[in-house]
């Protein structure tokens, strides 16, 4: 619909266009402006009755039904089987510190839920998981630095649909060199982003200097 | 700020700048106001004329247009109805909106208190949101004393009046809103769900008229305020690293007793993975 609004937007600024360019008449006879010749003259308007309006303005009905946020389709569960992952997602928010909120056992996925959804029109779906702890030892996410380009991922949704995914490239950052607002980026094409730590590890403060980022696309 | 909107010279910006501005110079994204026209007398279709030219044409109530990218400046509005063959016989208006640029608005033509066609200019909170958190706007336009906002059943906004505005920010999620004369919690309008959406600034208006008993919640929505997590601390015990504890050209390690919870930190997982093999 909104598509169909913005098709007849661009037909309306097109007429829009084309009528102040024809209606601009000569302003003097002897200036020295070209002058179209009579032919190219635009034909007089008729008396029009009814006004038209000059543009399409989108309009939507505000009704509460209808012009809400819609709710988020809730991604569930993530499997990579060529690494052997599979594993349940949590929707999570925000950490007290600013971070992005982790399940601490690192078998369990987490999904940014202020951002988009695989079923978002637009922007990254972020899923994250511990690499590890020292409570529960490895995690599946650890083998997401071995994956390799075209690497299928498929996300499960609430509404029981999977969603593939391939692999477009795998990173490995340091920590204050990741383009957060890219990562958790809103708009551009729906896609999905994973993220979990790796690299050198900090022995003193545990922690990772790097988190490893996968970038994947929908399989059409 | 700026950055985050979704700002742009869009092809109805454009045609807006024909029709309403006349001469179109290239415009930045924050030389140009936003404007909205919400429809909120029930009843009645319009026309409306901005700068005597036609630009909504059969406006239903209930509708909400836009939004419009504008040059800054006054814009002349009158509200006709909707058979009128010009501007000169206004229902509502003409008004003058003063827009600056950088600026949202919405104009509102509704009846106020006592039941009487108006139109008021809002302007819209388009401030930066922290990560997590909503904004919810509430606008009193309908004929009706002062109202209470209710939000999950609590009192969230006291002695509304019309044609002003409560503004909060909230921890976004959805919320349960009613309407309620001030100084009661009977609703007269609701509860209805609201999605106190993350990183959007969400306007609800209660329009119509109390008696008349066509009170109804109108919902704009106004997205691309939010902030992003700034990290994601994903790992504790070095498990996976590609440096040992006492890799001195991985990274300055302080001490021994680093090394030390290093080595304990994997001693309990090494413990634990024993165990596990156990069972």
């Amino acid at each position: 619909m909104r598509a169909t609004a913005g098709t007849f937007t661009a037909l309306a600024v097109a007429l829009a266009l084309l009528v102040t360019g024809c209606s601009t008449a000569p302003s003097d006879a002897s200036s020295t402006t070209y002058v179209p010749p009579t032919s190219a003259s635009p034909a007089p308007t008729p008396a029009a009755p009814p006004p038209v309006a000059t543009v399409d303005v989108p309009t939507v009905s505000s009704a509460l039904d209808q012009n809400q946020v819609p709710l988020a389709l809730v991604p569930q569960r993530i499997r990579v089987d060529s690494l052997g992952i599979d594993m349940s997602i949590e929707s999570v928010g925000l950490a007290a510190d600013g971070a992005m909120e982790l399940p601490k056992d690192p078998s369990v996925a987490a999904w940014y839920r202020f951002g988009p959804s695989p079923a978002s029109a637009a922007g990254a779906t972020v899923v994250a998981a511990h690499v590890d702890s020292l409570v529960y030892d490895i995690g599946p996410f650890a083998e997401l630095a071995s994956a390799s380009a075209g690497t299928e991922i498929v996300v499960t949704t609430e509404d029981g649909q999977d969603r593939r995914y391939a692999v477009e490239s795998v990173q490995t950052v340091t920590k204050q060199d990741v383009p957060w607002d890219s990562i958790f980026d809103r708009s551009g094409p729906n896609r999905l982003t994973l993220v979990t730590c790796g690299g050198e590890f900090d022995y003193e403060a545990l922690r990772y200097l790097s988190n490893v980022i996968v970038s994947a696309n929908p399989i059409p | 700020m700026h950055k985050s909107l979704k700002i742009g010279m869009t092809a109805g910006a454009l045609g807006a700048l024909v029709a309403l501005g006349g001469i179109a110079p290239a415009q930045a994204a924050e030389d140009v106001a936003k404007l909205s026209v919400l429809h909120g007398v029930p009843g009645l279709t319009v026309d409306v004329y901005v700068n005597n030219e036609l630009t909504l044409d059969d406006f239903k109530p209930g509708d909400l247009a836009g939004p419009l990218d504008l040059p800054a400046g006054t814009y002349t509005v009158a509200i006709t109805a909707s058979d009128a063959a010009d501007a000169s016989a206004p229902a509502i208006g003409p008004v003058d909106l003063p827009l600056e640029a950088g600026k949202n608005y919405t104009a509102v033509a509704h009846l106020d208190a006592d039941g009487k066609p108006t139109a008021t200019l809002f302007t819209n909170d388009i401030s930066q949101l922290a990560a997590g958190e909503g904004r919810l706007t509430v606008r009193h336009v309908a004929a009706a004393p002062a109202v209470d906002v209710l939000a999950n059943d609590a009192v969230a906004i006291t002695a509304l009046t019309n044609p002003n505005e409560s503004v909060l920010t909230l921890p976004a999620g959805t919320i349960s809103a009613a309407v309620a004369a001030t100084g009661t919690t009977d609703p007269v309008i609701g509860p209805a769900d609201v999605n106190v959406a993350e990183g959007t600034n969400t306007i609800v208006y209660a329009w119509g008229s109390l008696t008349d008993t066509n009170l109804a919640l109108a919902i704009q929505t106004i997205d691309g305020l939010h902030s992003n997590p700034d990290s994601i601390p994903a790992g504790e015990a070095g498990l996976v690293a590609t440096n040992q504890a006492n890799d001195s050209t991985g990274l300055m390690v302080g001490g021994f007793a680093a090394v030390l919870m290093g080595l304990v930190a994997a001693a309990v997982v090494g413990m634990r993975r024993l165990s596990g093999a156990r069972r």
